[in-house]
């Protein structure tokens, strides 16, 4: 049985505005899912919808069911999500500013009633990621856009999560940055067998992290597969993967590929 | 100028500007968790004085039990406030939140009088009336327990703030989106906040109120602790004791030294002086904190 898994979730925000349309996805227990997608394409609106987070931007669950270890969590508000195993990186970092690394960590343990655990936790996630230690005497607004991000999933990670969202981790990063991101993102799905759910517009190192991955366009899933199915695919190749290396664009110069999904 | 006096003024100012840095540090706790600068400080100072009296007088309690009792059930009323006033105004535009809380402040100025009557209350904490002789010094007994238990609760409310409780608060002043997403009850936060501050506010109504009488003019306090709040920094809870020191001692100055020369009533005018002068010079205050640009 999948962890997670979405059937036919159907999103409306304001009332109006229908941005996912009918999405099924399954997350397996310790797996590691790409979303994958071109702006605006309702990636960030489905992970929303996983942690309840669609209520302060006036969005709604209109249809379908959000199970996690096999129970509707559609009722549940966040910080019970969050109790049950579920965490949220929201896009942009969001890391509290006005406060050190160490108290941002230690403002996500409010589930945690065992102070030695706590600490521990704290020590774990310095032990992780040894640039936030040497920088905790800062305001984590003051951390490089890198290190807030490495903050960002630290601060996850403190709820001792079964499955972490992470939303645009690359977002802004420098090339070196988004390999180390990604490498992290792998040692928390293979060490501690945290199960992933990706979104990522970086569709290259996407799927050379994760399992299998999920193409979405104007809030449908319009491809879906194991990373390798995807990576060969011609159309993807040509409109996430810049692929093609050897086309003579001479030739081509009126002609681009049809998405042909869309049609 | 005599030194003497100066000396006495000095030092009933200082801890007179502590009392009235109790009910800011009230206003400092609640914008420090939602953001919201809350306008009915005062009255809840004021309400706080009449609960405790009224659990003395009315239900005829021991003094040393209605404190207790009136903090908790002040505590009770804060959240409940948060609960069902000001939570139905989430996302509403923040004018209007404020603009709740200055209603309810004046609701609560006509309603509380009305209930209980408007004369002056007693209410007799304990504190002998005689003034304590330290030397030559004449001293005001009830204003330097006041300012010394102020002093002492904002010291705690420092230490509050630094605690795992206190850093969540912080946390959800700074994003509530992101609390929510970690797991914070960003709801519950707030609503302990909106409790504590209304018990805050409660041991600043008893101790006005066992120097001056319970009555409405309680929520006048609202004016001067404004001031301490924005000269302070509306988050900043050591701001606010610098402040409310600078405030307590310019007024007690001011009412020394310029009252016998232009006839009277300057007290008043140095609060809205201080918030006037300090929202042209410097808007967040000597300790608040300013928005953080990455360059």
């Amino acid at each position: 049985m999948a962890l997670l898994s979405l059937n036919n979730i159907e999103v409306v925000y304001d009332r109006v505005f229908l941005a996912v349309k009918g999405v099924s996805i399954e997350v397996p227990e310790n797996g590691l899912v790409a979303l994958l997608g071109a702006n605006g394409a309702g990636k960030s609106t489905i992970l929303k919808s996983i942690s309840g987070l669609l209520k302060p931007e006036r969005g709604e669950v209109t249809r379908g069911q959000v199970t996690f270890e096999g129970e509707d969590i559609l009722a549940l508000d966040p910080p019970e999500r969050v109790r049950r195993g579920l965490v949220h990186v929201l896009e942009g970092r969001r890391v509290f500013e006005h406060l050190t690394p160490e108290e941002n960590l230690l403002a996500a343990t409010s589930m945690h009633a065992d102070r030695r655990r706590v600490k521990s936790l704290v020590e774990e996630m310095f032990g992780l990621f040894p640039r936030l230690a040497e920088r905790n005497r800062a305001k984590a607004g003051y951390l490089s856009g890198g290190e807030q991000q490495m903050l960002a999933i630290a601060r996850a990670l403190m709820t001792r999560p079964k499955l972490i969202l992470l939303d645009e981790p690359s977002l802004g990063l420098a090339p070196f940055l988004v390999d180390e991101i990604f490498d992290t993102i792998r040692r928390i799905n293979t060490e501690s067998g945290t199960a992933v759910l990706l979104v990522e517009q970086n569709a290259v190192a996407a799927l050379d992290v994760a399992q299998s991955a999920y193409l979405i366009e104007q809030g449908r899933i319009v491809m879906s597969g194991t990373a390798e199915v995807l990576k060969a695919n011609p159309d993807i190749q040509q409109a996430y993967l810049g692929g093609g290396s050897n086309v003579d664009y001479h030739a081509v110069k009126h002609y681009r590929r049809r998405k042909r999904w869309l049609a | 100028m005599d030194m003497l006096l100066l000396a006495e003024l000095s030092i009933n100012g200082v801890f007179v500007g502590l009392m009235y840095a109790l009910v800011a540090a009230g206003i400092v706790l609640i914008y420090k968790t939602s953001g919201i600068a809350n306008l009915a400080q005062g009255a809840l100072a004021m309400m706080g004085g009449y609960a405790a009296w009224a659990f003395t007088a009315m239900v005829g309690l021991p003094i040393w039990l209605a404190i207790p009792i009136a903090l908790a059930v002040m505590f009770l009323a804060g959240v409940a406030l948060e609960r069902f006033a000001l939570r139905r105004m989430v996302g509403q535009p923040i004018i209007m939140v404020i603009m709740l809380t200055l209603g309810l402040e004046i609701m609560l100025r006509g309603v509380l009088p009305g209930l209980f009557g408007s004369a002056v209350k007693r209410l007799d904490v304990g504190i002998p009336n005689t003034p304590l002789f330290l030397g030559d010094l004449f001293l005001n007994r009830a204003t330097l327990i006041g300012g010394s238990v102020s002093f002492v609760l904002i010291l705690l409310a420092i230490a509050f703030f630094n605690s795992r409780l206190g850093i969540i608060m912080r946390a959800v002043s700074d994003d509530q989106s992101a609390s929510w997403s970690v797991g914070i009850r960003v709801e519950r936060a707030i609503a302990i906040a909106w409790g504590l501050s209304a018990m805050m506010a409660t041991t600043a109504g008893v101790l006005w109120g066992a120097t001056q009488g319970v009555d409405w003019s309680l929520s006048l306090l609202l004016i001067k602790a404004l001031a301490i709040a924005i000269l302070g920094g509306l988050d900043s809870l050591p701001g606010v004791l610098i402040a409310g020191i600078i405030v307590g001692l310019a007024e007690s100055l001011a009412t020394g030294i310029l009252d016998p020369i232009v006839g009277g009533g300057t007290r008043d005018v140095v609060a809205s002086v201080i918030i006037v002068l300090t929202l042209l010079l410097r808007p967040h205050g000597l300790f608040g904190r300013e928005h953080i640009e990455r360059v």
